[in-house]
């Protein structure tokens, strides 16, 4: 989830005040909000561009909610969705069911046997695996793959997708505006009767996503051992993608847990914008969606993280460049130093004269890259102010360490100019408009401020709140949290013969 | 206390069983129509167009106005690329793009430029390909005198500034080091390397022909290609027509006129299909395949595009990704593409797999694409390729910007001036035969350029007959 989907939301109220236009864009009056009877908020927006539509869900439940020894199992269950239903993609369900099970008892005892590491016994493996991979042949009988994704497609779906972060997971269409029916139709399926086929070839290529997003990129490895070593106790330590020792052994029975848990009504969103009319829409999906049933599933909260009390390193060893990681703990939105930190981010980083860019790439030129993102890795919890830097060779992560450190040392100290001030809302302001310009974009974020602060006029003040940020409050912000027994460094170096 | 809790327990508990019961019949209902009995209603759509208009000294001007947001979007198009590099001094193309915006331009300092565009919230960017060059601005609409201003003189006359030019190099330097670290970003441009020997797109930069590179040759290689007659221009948003054509006849009107760039050649297509490793210690292998296939002007240019659609870059049905990623959990990643430009196109596979599966998800990639070629394509298959792309059609259509962009595109590439009209027509005509015929040509691994980047040491049995692999070095 990028947090510009956060501050892009503002936009809504703000009213560009421009004297004599009526550009006000007022959604607040254009959104309707309805809560079904099982607890589903639907959201719809009429917006009359091209005959198209966006179709957003979004459920409150991510990778923070997974419990110990389980991590990965919010986005395998996410990969899982796709496989279709109890009326999607089979040709007999009764006849596959009774093979779905063998394979499931199968493949378990397979994990088993596996898990034993040295102690596991060869022939036993190789028995079961033969037999997994026969059932597997059988089940394609009665399986019609990949039906939800040739549904859509065959209709003209586009970015036909879903995503799962540490606190939401969104499934995604954008369709020819007169096909929301096909949407609804499979949509409260998979949110009623979904099927997990596939199971162990799937995880197989979550292993795989796993190999290409971490264990060949630089980057993605550093990011992994930064947020582990940043938190200590709470989950968002934990990657979204499942650490090694707990994928290779997700069971169906972790799915069905998690999607038992959480697929909740409750804490369902659903965004509809485009080519539509409102009241039709809203029949068909109460059609559809209120039969599904509301849930007992009990909010849980993540154990809190106790407060940082000294500097944490970390090094990480890889044969690529180095590039480095710097996390400071704060709170998280709405608590009014977030929205501090979001004009920090914007000062510090975002365009050629922003302090550290024009100081480290322009004028010192010992870095490549900087980039600073305030907010990760998630919203629901306590999260962190984060630096990335790469250095430029022959230049050294210490040294851009040294003149990072020493920028956010002088941010409390001096008071940042007016200009600087006034810039860095511009840019702000820039950022929220020009994301309001597709049906996906507002779709996107109407949920995702709906599911996250359970209202999505909750963004209503945000700009007035950006504007209300002095000189004064990122000192004071800048003192309070940018210390050194607050912060990690992560770094990524080359192994040194 | 107790008793209050209980009984909303007890009650809570019914209205879930009620709910399920609820649930339980609707599954049994006649809600439950198969997906694909569905019937919609009509879908009204008609080809949004922008105004085309050609300014006195011939710029041609895209303009659609659009006034759901204060903003304003200007594209730019110019006939140019990196193929125009002079040997030895690979990269001149792509750091003048660069530089016109960073390096400052004959009216105003770049550290000016830099304070008022960053002030404004208003963005410019340049970016070079092989074939032409694109320029991007975006500002709100109360700002937009002021920024098409800045962004005309960074087209009509950038300085180049020398100290700029020393950056640039640095980081582009910078850039190829860290091309090392990225197995995709690599495999591609060594794969690029392999299917353009001896042609110009195939000569890229290295911090020998970047450190080469002066001021000079970059005003030599602007004076060359930035005059009217090269670029063509949208301008989409809050803005009116009269408003467009006033801003861009003061800020372009007195932009002097050039020669019209000759059209690039094709490739030579001279490269030497066979198997490359690329070796690196890495636990996941990148395999690129590819050959060449139809340009845009080419006939069988829809008919290609349909034909990749079902080997694989249709998503999950399409052939490639489902026998790599479904069927046996090779890869996340598995698909084909179908790069067309105007004269010639390239046609490839792509999968990224753990070490010890790398020969078996290439042998799978080939077995499946043999099988496109032997057993030909299902009339489901035509039909699911067809209509989706009739269907999703209308999605070329969502934005003022992607309207105007899009003509000025097919303009820009001498496409038929009823190229979109047509679309879906010649998407619909397309037979069998036709896609068995093109199989016939270009679904023939012989003629395969094959990369793999991995750790060429462990890599597994091969599973079929494979030729000798050649082991190569990334350019340095």
């Amino acid at each position: 989830m990028k947090r510009n989907n956060l501050l892009l939301l503002a936009i809504f109220i703000f009213c560009l005040g421009f004297a004599g236009r009526a550009l006000c864009f007022d959604l607040e009056g254009k959104v309707s909000k309805t809560k079904l009877k099982n607890g589903i908020t639907v959201l719809l927006l009429e917006r009359q561009v091209s005959p198209t539509v966006s179709l957003y869900i979004r459920h409150r439940i991510g990778a923070v909610d997974e419990d110990e020894g389980e991590t990965g199992a919010a986005h395998l269950l996410e990969h899982m969705m796709f496989k279709g239903t109890k009326t999607i993609g089979t040709k007999n369900y009764a006849a596959e069911k009774k093979i779905l099970d063998a394979i499931e008892k199968t493949g378990t005892a397979l994990d088993r046997e596996k898990q034993k590491g040295e102690k596991a016994n060869a022939k036993t493996i190789a028995a079961l695996s033969a037999k997994l991979r026969k059932l597997n042949e059988e089940h394609k009988k009665y399986f019609i793959p990949n039906e939800i994704d040739r549904l859509y497609t065959q209709n003209g779906g586009l970015d036909m997708n879903a995503s799962t972060g540490q606190d939401v997971t969104t499934y995604h269409v954008s369709l020819p505006a007169n096909k929301i029916e096909l949407w609804a139709r499979i949509e409260s399926d998979r949110m009623l009767n979904p099927v997990f086929r596939e199971f162990y070839t799937e995880r197989d290529v979550v292993m795989e996503e796993r190999r290409q997003r971490v264990e060949t990129s630089p980057s993605g490895k550093l990011y992994e051992e930064f947020m582990s070593a940043a938190y200590a106790v709470h989950p968002y330590r934990n990657p979204i993608i499942g650490w090694p020792q707990d994928l290779p052994w997700l069971s169906p029975g972790a799915m069905r847990k998690y999607f038992e848990k959480y697929r909740a009504p409750e804490k369902t969103v659903i965004a509809v914008v485009g080519a539509i009319n409102p009241t039709e829409t809203l029949k068909l999906i109460k059609k559809y969606f209120e039969p599904i049933p509301a849930s007992s599933a009990k909010p849980r909260m993540a154990e809190p993280e106790p407060r940082q009390t000294a500097e944490r390193r970390k090094e990480v060893i890889f044969d690529a460049n180095p590039m480095m990681i710097i996390g400071f703990h704060k709170p998280n939105f709405p608590v009014y130093e977030d929205y501090v930190f979001d004009v920090l981010e914007t000062i510090l980083a975002d365009g050629r004269t922003s302090r550290l860019y024009h100081l480290l790439v322009t004028k010192m030129q010992i870095a490549d890259k900087i980039s600073v993102y305030n907010g990760l890795p998630g919203s629901r919890y306590p999260n962190l102010f984060t630096i990335f830097a790469t250095p430029r060779h022959p230049h050294t992560n210490a040294e851009l360490e040294n003149v990072i450190l020493q920028e956010l040392e002088r941010l409390k100290t001096e008071p940042v100019s007016e200009e600087e001030l006034t810039m860095a809302k511009n840019k702000l302001r820039m950022e929220y408009i020009s994301g309001l310009d597709s049906n996906a974009q507002l779709a996107s974020i109407l949920s995702y401020y709906e599911v996250l602060t359970g209202d999505y006029r909750y963004f209503a003040d945000y700009l007035k709140n950006i504007d209300k940020v002095t000189p004064q409050d990122i000192q004071q912000a800048a003192s309070a949290f940018l210390t050194k027994e607050n912060r990690t460094i992560a770094t990524l170096e080359r192994k040194k013969d | 206390m107790m008793l209050i809790k209980k009984s909303f327990f007890l009650k809570f508990l019914s209205f879930v069983l009620l709910a399920c019961f609820c649930a339980t019949a609707a599954v049994a209902d006649s809600r439950l129509i198969p997906p694909d009995k569905i019937v919609y209603p009509k879908l009204k759509f008609e080809l949004p167009k922008a105004e085309r208009v050609v300014l006195e000294n011939g710029i041609v001007l895209y303009i659609m106005e659009d006034n759901e947001l204060p903003l304003v979007n200007v594209n730019a198009i110019f006939r140019t690329g990196s193929i125009y590099d002079p040997p030895g001094k690979e990269g001149v193309a792509e750091l003048a793009a660069y530089l016109m915006r960073t390096g400052g331009t004959k009216k105003t300092a770049s550290d000016q430029l830099d304070r008022r565009l960053d002030f404004l919230a208003a963005s410019i960017s340049f970016s070079m390909a092989t074939d032409h060059a694109t320029g991007d601005l975006s500002v709100l609409s109360k700002d937009i005198a002021e920024a098409l201003d800045y962004f005309s003189q960074m087209i009509i006359a950038p300085a180049f500034e020398k100290k700029k030019l020393e950056i640039a190099v640095q980081l582009k330097i910078e850039d190829l080091r860290r091309l090392q670290d990225n197995p995709q970003r690599l495999a591609f441009r060594e794969f690029n390397r392999l299917m353009f020997e001896n042609d110009a797109r195939g000569r890229l930069s290295t911090p020998k022909s970047l450190h080469a590179i002066t001021r000079c040759d970059l005003r030599r290689f602007h004076q060359e290609f930035f005059h009217p007659q090269n670029a063509m221009f949208a301008i989409t948003g809050d803005i009116t027509r009269d408003q467009a054509i006033n801003l861009f006849s003061k800020y372009f009107g007195a932009w002097k006129k050039g020669r019209v760039s000759e059209e690039a050649p094709p490739p030579k297509q001279t490269f030497t299909p066979g198997l490359y490793y690329l070796h690196k210690e890495i636990p996941q292998s990148t395999i690129v395949i590819g050959q060449f296939a139809p340009g845009k002007h080419h006939p069988d240019y829809h008919a290609f595009s349909v034909l990749d659609f079902i080997a694989g870059s249709g998503g999950f049905n399409s052939r490639i990704f489902d026998a790599v990623r479904n069927n046996e959990g090779l890869a996340y990643s598995a698909g084909s593409f179908y790069r067309a430009r105007p004269a010639f196109g390239i046609f490839g596979a792509y999968a990224f797999t753990k070490t010890s599966s790398t020969l078996q998800a290439l042998s799978l990639i080939n077995g499946t694409v043999d099988e496109i070629r032997k057993k030909n394509v299902t009339p489901q298959e035509l039909e699911w390729a067809k209509q989706s792309t009739i269907n999703g059609f209308i999605f070329s259509f969502t934005s003022a910007e992607q309207i105007a962009w899009q003509q000025m595109r097919n303009e820009f590439e001498k496409m038929p001036p009823d190229y979109l009209e047509l679309y879906r027509d010649k998407i619909e005509k397309i037979t069998l035969d036709d896609l068995r015929r093109l199989a016939d040509i270009y679904l023939n691994k012989t003629k395969n350029v094959v990369l793999i980047l991995g750790d060429s040491k462990n890599f597994d049995e091969p599973a079929g007959d494979l030729p000798e692999p050649v082991l190569i070095k990334p350019q340095e």
